[in-house]
């Protein structure tokens, strides 16, 4: 028994090493070549950072990372902000309401994220708005605020259904009594909401491309210069955003398992 | 009753939530420094009547008195009434002494009685203090409320409402969730602090033996309206109708004919009561508590019947015996073994008879 | 209620970016260039060649949904268990290339894959041929696999997770042997995570056009690509329309499907 139980372990163990390294392997092989001297990706010529240096002075990769953060916080601060209050309205509402809100939410998860982007693209084309880094952040928070009112909701669940009337039974006008009560209690999924927004909006690529003509972010950059075929800086680039969103994953789960203790 | 005794008042409040009525028609004044408590089945409207005496709900008709006010649109940060809820909403957020500070930290100095911020802080530290020593839990100050127990918990939520000094304390159901042993003594706790304190309860349970134990006044409700309101005493040995002798202790309800005054027909035969003015022949209902039935020999008895179980109750035995057309539940200190023929007797005074009602 | 007012600013965003636009591809599709009520438009969308690319993505969507599946269920159902006292950084671990740029995941796919790429040169190295794997729909399959494996891998994870222990020993202790209890108690109560899995791997794949325009090297031609052209490259805004409402209506018939395999929908999200 005891032994079926350890090959058992093994097989499943030996199963998820696999499927772990064919995640990892490509991503890997990346970070190693972007510090690689040959252009060529077939020999290994030497450790360098010139990749890196380039990156640093190269005016389209410095102005995609402009565009890319600067949507990024923009999008994440106000779609937290009207997302927070949204799932706070949404959960005073009626059933039928809320319900009606809920599925409305779900419509641009589950809109593919191609006719998402023609759609706002044929809006403001239809509207003569210019598509640049301001079409692009408005995009942004409507793909983003529904994952903040979904990481908000199930924490406002969970809440004491009675909590907001007991702020107001022991004195707190309405607001007060949502800034005082409602959101310390809800904050944790107003966090997760924020970071996944940025995550979210940093990731974008096929949205953007549609709502965007001048401004380009880095996905939008990686596309076009891979259509032109592979160039290590893409590499150091892609290194260093791997890098972020571990850090980013890292501060998140970090934090969801303190909660849980 | 005199009329400036009157805190809070009910006139024909109704609420309806879409186009189920929950409540119909409530009439209740409530005195000042009572111990009232609204007792009712699940759904009954109990917590719904709370609610609109606490202002989180407005009532769809009638309207609400304090202190001979119309409180009709008064939010209930501007009233003078404190809740405890039922699950305690506490402010996970906060550690206890900032739940209990919670209120108190809303109120300007001079409504605390002192003049600058720093005396009000000193202000309330000593009435949290006060608090925390009222509900046994000094020392707690710095602890979470996550990391307290039930009962602990319990009273964190009675502190943080009674530091406000309100007039009247709402309680919805504040020991449903503790174990039967924590009840009873919370029970005695609650009576004595508002002895102790001098306010007004209102008490909110589906629970009859603690609103008997703990209340000046009973409410009883069904189906959103009122059943019955008195003491407890008169709730218990004079119940109004079929419902309440049923929820309000254990009863034995059987239907009858009021043959005339002081005499009622039931379980195949006449018996002697004491109670008049009902129609020559009018259809009632008869409650007799277990208690009340006196088991006697066979051949003595009013009624003859087969003991079918017997349980042992601790204090008593409750015995069901069946007399051929009904099963009755009888409580006695002495055991009859089951199988056996006994007698059944019951004085006049203890058969209550009950007007038979439309049903609602 | 006061409070349920604070959702209108969020209604109307999610109205004017989300709703109104899907109103314009709606007006687009049924229109002509000069404004006229047309149903010309899907006719162009349906012509042989464009039926064939129709069908090319919803094959090769299938057999990446099957793929994922297939890999993804037992590492769920691996992690889910109770055989890896670190699990939770094994789940962090599979989850972590989800997070990263999709688009950066695909370029480092085809590093791999191209001609004189990193496979080939390990394949040279040890005295093997050269594969051509590059603007094959291997190539692309794999991208799909790789990019969205993790997708299928969570929400099952998370059902499996939270799904009560005690009822698997329940099957147990009713005389069920680890296989029964797999395939009579495990698979039925995960339905609600496969569905979820297969939703957010079918939609993007059956969508996609980078992975096909990076890994497919023009080779492979996509319902994704289609769109793309026809907006971008042809400029032609009404057929892509009618293109585009006819691939939204297939998701949403598809999930609309799924839904009713799962109807309370409790694998919900993502979190």
């Amino acid at each position: 028994m005891v032994n079926g139980r350890r090959v058992s372990k093994a097989v499943k163990g030996t199963y998820l090493a696999l499927i772990i390294a064919f995640l990892y392997l490509p991503i890997l092989v990346m970070i190693a070549l972007s510090f690689n001297k040959s252009v060529s990706r077939a020999e290994w010529t030497g450790f360098t950072l010139d990749w890196y240096a380039k990156l640093l002075v190269s005016d389209a990769i410095l102005s995609a990372l402009k565009v890319t953060l600067s949507v990024a916080v923009t999008a994440a601060v106000v779609s937290t902000v009207i997302g927070t209050l949204a799932a706070i309205g949404m959960h005073a509402m009626k059933q039928g309401w809320s319900d009606l809100m809920v599925t409305l939410s779900y419509l641009p998860m589950t809109t593919p994220d191609i006719v998402t982007g023609v759609s706002l693209m044929l809006m403001f084309v239809f509207m003569k708005v210019p598509l640049n880094g301001g079409t692009m952040l408005m995009a942004h928070i409507a793909f983003d605020t529904p994952y903040v009112v979904f990481s908000v909701m199930p924490r406002l669940k969970q809440m004491d259904p009675n909590m907001y009337e007991a702020a107001l039974d022991l004195g707190c006008k309405p607001m007060e009594a949502i800034v005082k009560v409602i959101i310390p209690e809800i904050k944790p999924g107003i966090v997760t909401g924020a970071l996944m927004a940025f995550t979210m909006s940093i990731d974008d690529f096929v949205i953007s491309y549609f709502t965007s003509n001048t401004a380009q972010n880095l996905s939008m950059l990686v596309y076009s210069s891979a259509r032109r075929g592979v160039e290590p800086t893409m590499y150091a680039l892609s290194t260093l955003m791997f890098a972020v969103v571990l850090a980013l994953l890292l501060v998140v789960n970090r934090r969801n398992s303190l909660e849980e203790m | 009753m005199v009329q400036d005794m009157r805190l809070i008042e009910l006139k024909g409040v109704c609420k309806s939530f879409g186009d189920t009525r929950v409540l119909h028609d409530v009439n209740l004044y409530i005195r000042k420094c009572e111990f009232i408590t609204l007792l009712g089945p699940s759904g009954c409207g109990k917590t719904t009547m709370l609610r609109i005496i606490g202002g989180f709900e407005t009532p769809s008709e009638g309207e609400v008195y304090f202190d001979g006010k119309d409180l009709t649109g008064i939010p209930p940060y501007k009233r003078r009434i404190n809740t405890v809820f039922q699950k305690y909403a506490l402010f996970t957020h906060l550690n206890v002494f900032d739940n209990i500070a919670f209120g108190l930290k809303l109120k300007t100095p001079e409504t605390l009685g002192v003049k600058t911020k720093r005396e009000a802080k000193a202000e309330i530290e000593k009435r949290v203090q006060r608090m925390l020593k009222l509900v046994k839990m000094e020392g707690y100050e710095k602890r979470s409320v996550d990391s307290l127990s039930g009962g602990q918990q319990q009273r964190i939520a009675i502190a943080r409402a009674l530091v406000n000094e309100p007039e009247v304390l709402l309680l919805d159901e504040p020991l449903g969730a503790l174990d039967l042993k924590l009840r009873k003594e919370m029970q005695l706790e609650l009576k004595s602090m508002q002895q102790q304190l001098g306010i007004t309860f209102i008490y909110v349970t589906h629970d009859q033996e603690e609103a008997l134990t703990m209340s000046d006044t009973v409410v009883v409700l069904n189906g959103g309206r009122i059943q019955q309101i008195g003491d407890p005493k008169r709730i218990y040995d004079e119940p109004k109708n079929a419902f309440v002798a049923d929820f309000i202790g254990e009863s034995n309800i059987l239907p009858g004919i009021m043959l005339e005054d002081e005499l009622v027909e039931f379980a195949g035969r006449e018996f002697p009561c004491v109670d008049e003015g009902f129609d020559a022949n009018e259809p009632v209902d008869v409650v007799v508590r277990p208690e009340d039935i006196m088991v006697v020999g066979s051949d003595v008895g009013m009624l003859t019947g087969t003991v079918e179980s017997v349980l042992f109750k601790g204090v008593h035995y409750e015995m069901m015996i069946h007399t051929g057309d009904f099963r009755w539940k009888v409580h006695s200190t002495t055991m009859q073994p089951v199988g056996s023929e006994v007698g059944l007797s019951i004085v006049p005074f203890n058969i209550h008879i009950m007007r038979r009602e439309a049903k609602p | 209620m006061k409070r349920s007012w604070l959702a209108t600013p969020y209604a109307i965003w999610m109205l004017m970016f989300t709703l109104v636009p899907l109103v314009f591809v709606v007006y687009y599709a049924f229109t002509t260039k000069a404004g006229d009520v047309t149903i010309q438009n899907f006719a162009k969308v349906f012509t042989p060649g464009n039926l064939q690319v129709l069908v090319d993505s919803l094959r090769l969507a299938l057999f990446c949904t099957v793929l994922c599946l297939v890999l993804g269920f037992p590492a769920a159902y691996f992690l889910s268990g109770k055989d890896f006292s670190h699990n939770q950084t094994l789940v962090v671990l599979i989850l972590v290339p989800m997070w990263m740029n999709f688009l950066l995941r695909t370029y480092a796919m085809m590093t791999i894959l191209e001609n004189n790429g990193v496979l080939n040169t390990v394949l040279t190295a040890i005295g093997l041929p050269k594969v051509s794997l590059i603007g094959t729909e291997a190539a692309v399959l794999m991208g799909m696999v790789y990019n969205f494996l993790p997708f299928m891998v969570l929400p099952i994870y998370t059902v499996l997770k939270k799904l009560d222990r005690r009822v698997i020993e329940a099957a147990e202790d009713l005389g069920a042997n680890p296989m029964q209890v797999f395939v009579k108690v495990v698979i039925p109560l995960s339905v609600p995570g496969v569905v979820s899995g297969i939703t957010m791997v079918f939609m993007p794949a059956v969508t996609t056009f980078a992975i096909s325009r990076l890994l497919g090297s023009g080779m492979i031609y996509l319902v994704g690509d289609m769109i793309e052209d026809y907006y971008i490259t042809f400029t032609n805004r009404q057929v892509g329309s009618a293109l585009s409402l006819v691939m939204l209506v297939l998701v949403m018939l598809s999930i609309g499907l799924l839904r009713r395999v799962d109807p309370k929908g409790e694998g919900g999200g993502m979190w």
